[in-house]
């Protein structure tokens, strides 16, 4: 008796597109995507984007500098950056995840830290990754420049060197950043003073919520629209869109009814989520309404838009359910909605910007974090525009086809 | 509003439609009329092409060629459209309404101002006796009363021409009768009918005239009596129903006598021109043989009879 039931239950499995591969397709799917966003937080996956400033000009920044490009582990911004101001401006914009600037010589013996790592407080662990990797190639290929900021310490120590002393310690230093790249495998860790981290914060409170109160609204917004919008399919087979289709709407104005109503419901949910991250987070999206009030229609009709269009595709409303859970999965992990884009491995981060997801986070990331104008904003705003139209058009034109299907 | 009286056009003129999917014909050459306050029955089994005509005049699928007028304007443009009140097979409204929300809705969906449409509600309340349960939850109403109420969101705008696709289908025999009195009233007020049914008694008791859609067309096409006249005159149709399958001899006895098989296998029927002493005869001798009978009717043959005439002509052609 009960292998009879298994045997139902199998065949409606294996009949069941949609089931098997939201069974079977997707949990794989969602452990690649996370294995390769987690084996690069802790493995070779992570390539940091880093823009340069070479201030100094001397031959150990240039070596530096040339050590840093040909690092696997890192990617170098190929913009044209001349000073610090250009270079905070690209981190606090997002165009680089990090920055690193030279703004002294590295043996020099001033008080003045040569090497000035600039991060964004919402990326702060970029600023740490990097200067990790500052100091461990300054120890493993320019071992010199380590021991030459150590010479005042054991001046002091061994109550100051002989001139001859100084000249064999000079000669050894030379030597030990000309050619022994192979000195030591050891990170050096102790040098604070040859690297500082400074970390923007230009807007106070937590970037991680400013963040995750973005990547949460377009995940739910989207997760919303596909539900609401496969009330279409219900309608549909209902008859309701058969008896309005003789009427004066038309199947049009149902279409178009749904994405108004479902971009105004987006609007109340994501508001939600913004106000809550206002009282017990101060993310301070009132100050910024009108900008705020853009992006979120601009999102919540991204989305209502694809969930119609995703609707009126769909024949029957299991299907779209299916359909539904597996793409909001897919392009919320993908488009940073669970894991910041930046830790994923570039060609992760290449695809999610085929994504709402990526588009509207970057949005309420430059509008809460970043402080920017509507011009700034203007990148990232075009293409939720662009998602929206091409959508509804998308579900418009497929709603008619599907009433000519009968 | 009587909507009887109306310009020198008929409410639907379907002039030589030609329908295809894909390569396969489906409709051929198709004609109908119907007038204002007629109610036409367009009869057929499954996979004829009823509902391929009325997506076709209701403008869901492109004929190959022929005409279709909806007082006079051509099908396709909005305004004929409108003129026409669909009743789909499903209850084609929103569960979670009340039938009064509902009506709101489709009124103004309708086109009509929000006073045109408390007009409209008072109107098919009344024309569909839905008084005591238009404030319930459509989800909560019996198939007779979702029946009703899906009819009366199809005559808010006063439509000329209602279509009906099988209106009846999963109700009880008294909400049959109560739409039926609904639909004929309906006629009445002068809403031209095009009702698409396989319940041939519905077709009997409602229709003016029906239509047996056959190979692509129409026919035959008339009025119910004067249909089953031509076909049967004077005959009467003799119904045996026996209690279990008959053996092969008494199968070839049966036949012999005239009788032919209905589909299980216990009907068996005949046409006979009889009198009431004749009857008799028959009824004694059938009861006399050793067949196991549990029935034997005789009665005017009906549409359905004449669907299976017109079924059986078929196949031996």
């Amino acid at each position: 008796m009960i292998a009879a039931l298994l045997k139902v239950m199998i065949l409606g499995l294996v009949r069941d597109r949609g089931a098997l591969a939201m069974t079977f397709l997707l949990p794989p799917l969602i452990f690649m995507i996370f294995a390769a966003i987690f084996s690069g937080v802790s493995g070779d996956e992570m390539r940091l984007k880093i823009a340069l400033v070479d201030n100094a000009q001397t031959d150990e920044s240039a070596q530096l500098v040339a050590a840093l490009r040909e690092e696997p582990s890192l990617r170098i911004y190929r913009g044209q950056l001349n000073d610090d101001d250009s270079l905070r401006r690209a981190v606090s914009l997002g165009e680089v995840d990090v920055g690193l600037y030279i703004q002294g010589s590295l043996i020099s013996d001033t008080d003045t830290i040569p090497i000035l790592i600039i991060a964004d407080a919402g990326r702060a662990m970029a600023g740490s990754i990097l200067s990790g990797h500052v100091q461990r190639l300054i120890a493993r290929k320019m071992p010199g420049v380590t021991l030459h900021r150590l010479v005042p310490t054991i001046e002091t120590l061994s109550g100051g060197l002989t001139d001859a002393q100084r000249a064999r310690l000079n000669a050894s230093i030379q030597a030990m950043n000309q050619g022994n790249e192979d000195a030591s495998d050891e990170e050096e860790s102790s040098d604070g003073t040859l690297v500082a981290i400074d970390t923007l914060d230009i807007r106070g409170g937590s970037s991680a919520v400013s963040y995750y109160a973005g990547a949460i609204a377009i995940m739910f917004l989207l997760l919303s629209a596909m539900q609401g919008a496969a009330t279409l399919i219900e309608e549909r087979t209902s008859g309701i869109v058969d008896r309005l289709a003789v009427g004066s709407a038309g199947v049009d104005v149902v279409v178009i009814a749904k994405f108004l109503f479902l971009t105004l419901q987006g609007v109340f949910q994501v508001a939600l989520i913004f106000l809550l991250a206002w009282f017990i987070y101060s993310v301070s999206f009132p100050g910024r309404f009108g900008l705020w009030m853009l992006t979120t229609v601009l999102a919540a009709s991204a989305a209502a838009g694809l969930g119609l269009s995703m609707a009126a595709a769909c024949s029957t409303k299991q299907q779209a359910n299916t359909i539904a859970g597996f793409l909001v999965l897919i392009v919320s992990a993908i488009g940073g909605s669970m894991v910041p884009r930046f830790m994923m491995p570039p060609w992760l981060q290449d695809i999610g910007w085929y994504t709402p997801n990526a588009w509207a986070i970057e949005a309420y990331q430059g509008l809460l974090w970043r402080d920017a104008d509507f011009q700034a904003l203007l990148p990232s705003l075009w293409p939720l525009l662009l998602v929206g139209i091409i959508s509804l058009a998308a579900a418009l034109l497929l709603s008619r086809y599907r009433l000519k299907l009968g | 509003m009587d909507l009887s009286v109306r310009g020198p056009h008929p409410v639907l003129s379907v002039d030589t439609l030609c329908v295809n999917y894909g390569m396969r014909p489906v409709l051929t050459g198709l004609d109908l009329t119907i007038d204002p306050g007629e109610i036409f029955g367009l009869l057929g089994p499954n996979g004829a092409g009823k509902t391929t005509l009325i997506r076709t005049i209701c403008d869901r699928i492109q004929p190959a060629s022929g005409k279709i007028l909806i007082e006079g304007r051509d099908h396709s443009q909005r305004q004929a459209l409108r003129k026409i009140g669909l009743v789909p097979q499903e209850i084609a409204l929103y569960p979670h309404l009340t039938a009064r929300e509902n009506l709101i809705v489709f009124a103004r969906l309708a086109g009509l101002s929000h006073a045109q449409a408390l007009d409209a509600l008072d109107y098919a309340i009344e024309a569909c006796k839905l008084t005591h349960q238009v404030d319930d939850y459509v989800h909560t109403l019996s198939g007779g009363w979702k029946r009703r109420a899906t009819l009366a969101a199809a005559i808010l705008h006063r439509p000329s021409l209602l279509i009906l696709d099988e209106p009846t289908v999963g109700v009880d025999i008294d909400a049959r009768n109560a739409l039926h009195e609904v639909i004929k009233n309906l006629s009445a007020d002068g809403h031209a009918v095009l009702l698409a049914t396989h319940d041939m008694d519905q077709a009997e008791v409602l229709c003016g005239s029906v239509g047996f859609l056959r190979d692509g067309a129409l026919a035959p096409v008339g009025n119910p009596l004067q249909l089953l006249h031509t076909a049967f005159a004077d005959r009467h149709e003799v119904l045996v129903r026996l209690r279990e399958p008959a053996s092969p001899e008494a199968c070839q006895a049966l036949s012999d006598l005239g009788f032919s098989r209905d589909g299980n296998g216990l009907e068996r029927r005949q046409l006979l021109k009889v009198t009431a002493a004749q009857q008799t005869r028959l009824t004694k001798m059938l009861e006399a043989s050793p067949l196991r009978i549990k029935e034997v009717r005789f009665r005017k043959p009906g549409l359905d009879s004449l669907f299976l005439k017109l079924k059986a002509e078929k196949h031996t052609i």
